[in-house]
C-alpha cells in the first residue's frame, strides 16, 4: 500500500498547482496581469495598461513589500518576539497577518481613522489586533501620521515587539525593484514609456523607477498624489503627511496632483466600461493621465494597487440613490 | 517645588478610574486614556499616571480637543500624573 506522502504532488507554476498559497505570491515567473485598458477616455489617449495588483493571494501591492519586509526582518534577527507591529491604511497589514497566520507571526495594525470597515474586518478575521487612530491622537504632533507615532510607541513600549516599518525600510523599495520593476519591463517587452503610480510609502515609485531607469533613462516615471483632506485610502498628500524616508524623488519625473471627484468618477467609469472593479487610487492613478503630455503611440502602464472590494461602503457613499429602482 | 510640581491643581477628588501608563512613550498614553474616558459616564473622573515627558504636551492638548477639563497635572522627578474629567470643560 502507497502512502499518501508518496503521491503527494509538486508545486507546478504551469499547471497553477502550490504547496500554500505563499507560492502565489508575484514576482518574474508569476507576475500580476496587465490588462490594456480599451474604452476608458484618459487611459485611451496613449496604449494603456494597468497592471493588477489585487490579482495577488491577499488582494493588494502590498503582497510584494509583506514578504520582503519579514525576510529582511528574519534576516537581521528582528523576530524573535514573534510578533509584529505595522501602521498601515490596511493592505501591508493584512499581507503582513496573511504570511503571519502560516508563519506564527502575531500582527498589531495601527490603522488610521477612516479606513474602510471591510479592511478593519479582514484584519481580524485573520488574527490581527487593530487599534484604531484618531486624526487628534497626537495634537501637539502631525495628526496624519498618528498611525505611525502610535505604531512606534507600542514598539518602544515592548521588547517583544518589531515595527515591519513600511515608510522607511529599504525593502520596501526592494521588493518592487526586483519584482515589480522587471514585471512591468519584460511584460511591455522594453516599450514602456510611461510608469505611473500613486504615492504613498512611495516605495512602487522608487522602486519600480529605479528600475526602469536604469534600463531607459528617458521612462517617464509619474507620481500621483491626492489632495489634502483627501477621502483616498492607501494614497498620501505630502503636504499634510511625513515625506517617507525611503522616497528617491531622483526617479521621478512628475507629480500629478488629482481631486476626489475625477479619482472616484474615474474609478466608476473603469467598473462600467472596463469591467475593472479597481479600488479608489486606481482611479486618481488613470485620471492623472490627462495631466500628461503624451502621444498616442506612446505605452503606458498604471498601477492599479488594489480592487474595489474593500471599499464598498466608500462606493455607497458616492453612488447615493444610483441604481435603486425609484418608485 | 524641584522635586514635585503641581502645575495645576483644583480639588481632592477620588478618581472613578485609574489608568498607569507607567513606561510606555507618547502617544500611546493619549490612546489608552481617550479610550477609557470614552467609555466613562459624563462627570466621571480619570487618574492618569505617565512616565513620558510628552504626556506633558499631549494630555492637555488631547483633554482640550475632547472637551475634557484638566483639574489636575502634577509633575514629579519620575513621572506624572493627571486628573482628567470627562466632558468637564467650560
Amino acid at each position: 500500500m502507497t502512502s499518501t506522502t508518496e503521491h503527494r504532488l509538486e508545486s507546478d507554476l504551469g499547471l497553477r498547482r502550490y504547496d500554500d498559497i505563499r507560492g502565489l505570491l508575484p514576482d518574474i515567473t508569476n507576475p500580476t496581469p496587465l490588462v490594456r485598458l480599451n474604452r476608458v477616455e484618459a487611459a485611451t489617449r496613449l496604449e494603456t495598461y494597468l497592471k493588477l495588483e489585487w490579482m495577488s493571494p491577499f488582494g493588494s501591492i502590498k503582497d510584494r513589500i509583506a514578504r520582503f519586509l519579514l525576510d529582511g526582518l528574519a534576516e537581521r534577527d528582528q523576530l524573535a518576539g514573534q510578533h509584529v507591529v505595522e501602521a498601515s491604511s490596511g493592505n501591508t497589514a493584512i499581507a503582513l497577518a496573511a504570511i503571519g497566520a502560516l508563519e506564527g507571526l502575531e500582527v498589531t495594525a495601527t490603522v488610521p481613522e477612516g479606513v474602510p470597515e471591510e479592511k478593519k474586518i479582514i484584519l481580524r478575521m485573520l488574527g490581527a489586533e487593530v487599534w484604531e487612530t484618531p486624526d487628534d491622537l497626537c495634537p501637539v504632533d502631525h495628526p496624519k501620521d498618528g498611525a505611525i507615532a502610535l505604531a512606534r510607541s507600542l514598539v518602544a513600549s515592548d521588547a517583544n515587539l518589531v515595527m515591519a516599518n513600511q515608510y522607511e525600510n529599504l525593502d520596501n523599495v526592494k521588493a518592487h525593484y526586483e519584482t515589480t520593476g522587471p514585471e512591468v519591463w519584460a511584460q511591455t517587452e522594453g516599450r514602456v514609456r510611461w510608469f505611473i503610480t500613486g504615492l504613498g510609502t512611495t516605495g512602487t515609485v522608487t522602486g519600480v523607477g529605479r528600475f526602469l531607469k536604469e534600463r531607459d533613462d528617458s521612462i517617464q516615471v509619474i507620481g500621483v498624489e491626492p489632495q489634502p483632506g483627501h477621502r483616498i485610502p492607501g494614497m498620501k498628500n505630502f503636504a499634510e503627511a511625513k515625506e517617507p524616508g525611503i522616497a528617491d524623488w531622483s526617479v521621478v519625473d512628475e507629480i500629478i496632483r488629482v481631486d476626489d471627484d475625477p479619482a472616484y468618477e474615474t474609478t466608476k467609469k473603469l467598473w462600467r466600461e472596463e469591467a475593472l472593479m479597481v479600488g479608489p487610487s486606481t482611479g486618481a492613478v488613470i485620471a492623472a493621465i490627462d495631466q500628461l503630455d503624451t502621444t498616442p503611440d506612446e505605452m503606458a502602464v498604471a498601477i492599479s494597487a488594489d480592487s474595489g472590494l474593500k471599499y464598498t461602503s466608500f462606493f455607497k457613499d458616492i453612488l447615493g440613490d444610483e441604481g435603486i429602482p425609484q418608485i | 517645588m524641584t522635586q514635585e510640581e503641581t502645575i495645576k491643581t483644583q480639588t481632592d477628588i477620588t478618581p472613578t478610574e485609574t489608568l498607569d501608563c507607567s513606561g510606555l512613550l507618547c502617544p500611546l498614553p493619549v490612546y489608552k486614556a481617550a479610550i477609557v474616558l470614552g467609555r466613562l459616564d459624563h462627570g466621571d473622573t480619570l487618574r492618569l499616571i505617565t512616565t513620558d515627558p510628552g504626556a506633558l504636551e499631549d494630555i492637555p492638548a488631547m483633554a482640550r480637543q475632547r472637551g475634557d477639563a484638566l483639574l489636575d497635572m502634577t509633575k514629579a522627578k519620575d513621572h506624572q500624573e493627571f486628573l482628567l474629567k470627562k466632558g468637564g470643560a467650560s
